[in-house]
């Protein structure tokens, strides 16, 4: 069948379409170069960490929260191991045996390396309660009830010795139990600094709201940091490690230019893809002020003396 | 069955899909960001398919007899991106316009969803037969090829977005480089 003439496009008009085709392509590469201009100012991660000071001691602990509903504490989780959506974990994750469950502690900072069960664990320390706020890095927030213990008492039993500079937190990683165990090709590595580790907020978390952790909150043990954002709360932890070079961790090998290994809660520096000024707070509508260290400025500021540094705050 | 009643069908379809995320997500620990992110993901969804409809009618029969769904898709689409704006400036933002302006202008993901909005407005606004008419064909179709630069916009938007799996975005938008290379091929 001819084409009638009518039907022909002008070639006025289709060069305009290329031209507009051609602009629509340069838009699709947008991230790209987005991302390639984030890396040409990537400068600061090359350089050496600098090791903060030991020094002063916290005063309050816990401050009155309203703590988010239970369902919503275990309904709503990233645990990439079993999913990348934030509904995956809750269901998928329930079959990931928890008990019995031991916890390497070693590293070449530990004079007194070994192997221990949870429950022997959980029998020896006390079991403290702490309420405090949860700001992920995703800039959103949740108030939790956690129940566990310091983990400045299970590094004090492995008798730290001068090499002690950093902590290793490895967790679990079994592609029998684990649908998407191998999202970041290997275990999941968090770490802090041996005074942060020794911070008295910093807590092994085994239950929240008095009830033993849930598999896709990070059963058996996690840890806690409240004035870091939530990647840095390394869940189902089967290795603790003192060590002296400061760890890799997985959300910085993941992207070095939007996960740094400090991640600190702190407004003033923005996600390079989002602001960090501002959190949703799960169940509210709106959003509100993120607070500087989340909230616990008293209790950790002294251990970052430049609040300009951005090492310190990604 | 008539092409018609194979509209109504879609529209049907659509509305109950997005009456389902909608229910899923009231359900869900979270209402705020599923919503949002449901309705963002499938109008975005919604916008890449209509692309194909021109090139895939080429080569299928079927598809070019419903090649006119194109239409109800798009517009689904829209409706689906209004949502997810709505979402965003209600429930996300209540109404902060500050914060807003803020978020906008400190990220490059969220301009460029606005952007792309900004653009698919006067096409949902024309997507029917009176505007064709008014217009003229040509200078209609020559509005609507503004498409180019809107799903672009949105799959990078979609992209940008992902904290790590990034694996559905790239997939889109190597689907839509296909449909721009077929579209560039045989303008004529």
């Amino acid at each position: 069948m001819p084409v009638k003439p009518s039907e022909i496009t002008p070639e006025k008009v289709y060069k305009r379409r290329r031209t507009l085709i051609a602009a629509g392509l340069g838009i699709l590469a947008v991230p790209a170069l987005s991302k390639g201009y984030g890396l040409l100012q990537q400068t600061q991660e090359e350089e050496d960490l600098p090791f903060p000071s030991v020094s002063a001691q916290p005063n309050r602990l816990s401050q009155p929260l309203e703590p988010t509903p239970y369902e919503t504490v275990t309904g709503y989780n990233n645990y990439y191991e079993f999913g990348y959506s934030k509904d995956d974990p809750a269901r998928a994750a329930k079959t990931l045996i928890t008990s019995p469950w031991s916890v390497e502690l070693g590293g070449e900072g530990a004079d007194k390396p070994g192997i221990y069960d949870i429950a022997e664990v959980k029998g020896e320390h006390a079991i403290e309660n702490h309420v405090y706020r949860f700001r992920c890095v995703e800039a959103w927030s949740m108030v939790i009830p956690w129940n566990g213990i310091k983990l400045a008492d299970v590094i004090k039993a492995a008798a730290p010795n001068s090499k002690a500079k950093f902590v290793r937190f490895t967790t679990l990683n079994d592609p029998q139990q684990m649908p998407n165990a191998d999202w970041a090709d290997g275990p999941y590595v968090e770490g802090l600094t041996i005074e942060e580790a020794m911070n008295p907020l910093t807590l092994l978390a085994t239950g929240i709201y008095d009830q033993s952790l849930e598999q896709q909150n990070g059963a058996p043990i996690r840890l806690v940091v409240p004035w870091k954002y939530g990647f840095k709360y390394a869940k189902s932890i089967v290795k603790i490690e003192l060590v002296e070079q400061m760890p890799q961790n997985t959300w910085w090998l993941q992207n070095k230019r939007e996960y740094g290994f400090y991640a600190n809660v702190n407004p003033q520096f923005d996600h390079p893809r989002w602001t960090q000024a501002t959190e949703r707070v799960i169940g509210e509508l709106g959003r509100k002020p993120t607070l500087l260290y989340n909230g616990y400025a008293d209790e950790v500021g002294h251990m970052y003396p430049d609040l300009d540094n951005r090492l310190y705050y990604y | 069955m008539p092409i018609s009643t194979r509209k109504h069908l879609l529209n049907i379809a659509l509305f109950l899909v997005l009456v389902w995320g909608i229910y899923d997500a009231i359900m869900g620990p979270d209402l705020v960001s599923e919503l949002r992110d449901f309705t963002g993901r499938y109008g975005a969804y919604l916008l890449l398919i209509s692309l194909l409809f021109t090139p895939l009618s080429q080569r299928w029969n079927w598809v070019k007899r419903n090649l006119s769904m194109r239409r109800n898709i798009g517009v689904w689409g829209f409706i689906y991106a209004t949502v997810h704006l709505l979402i965003w400036i209600t429930l996300e933002f209540y109404y902060d316009w500050e914060l807003m302006l803020d978020e906008i202008a400190g990220n490059l993901f969220i301009l460029l969803g606005i952007f792309a909005f900004i653009l698919l407005l006067p096409l949902a606004i024309t997507s029917n037969h009176r505007a064709l008419k008014r217009f003229g064909y040509r200078k209609w179709q020559m509005l609507h090829t503004l498409t180019y630069i809107a799903v672009p916009a949105v799959i990078s938007h979609h992209f940008m977005a992902q904290k790590s799996d990034t694996l559905e975005p790239l997939l889109m938008g190597f689907v839509l480089v296909l449909v721009f290379v077929w579209r560039y091929r045989h303008a004529r």
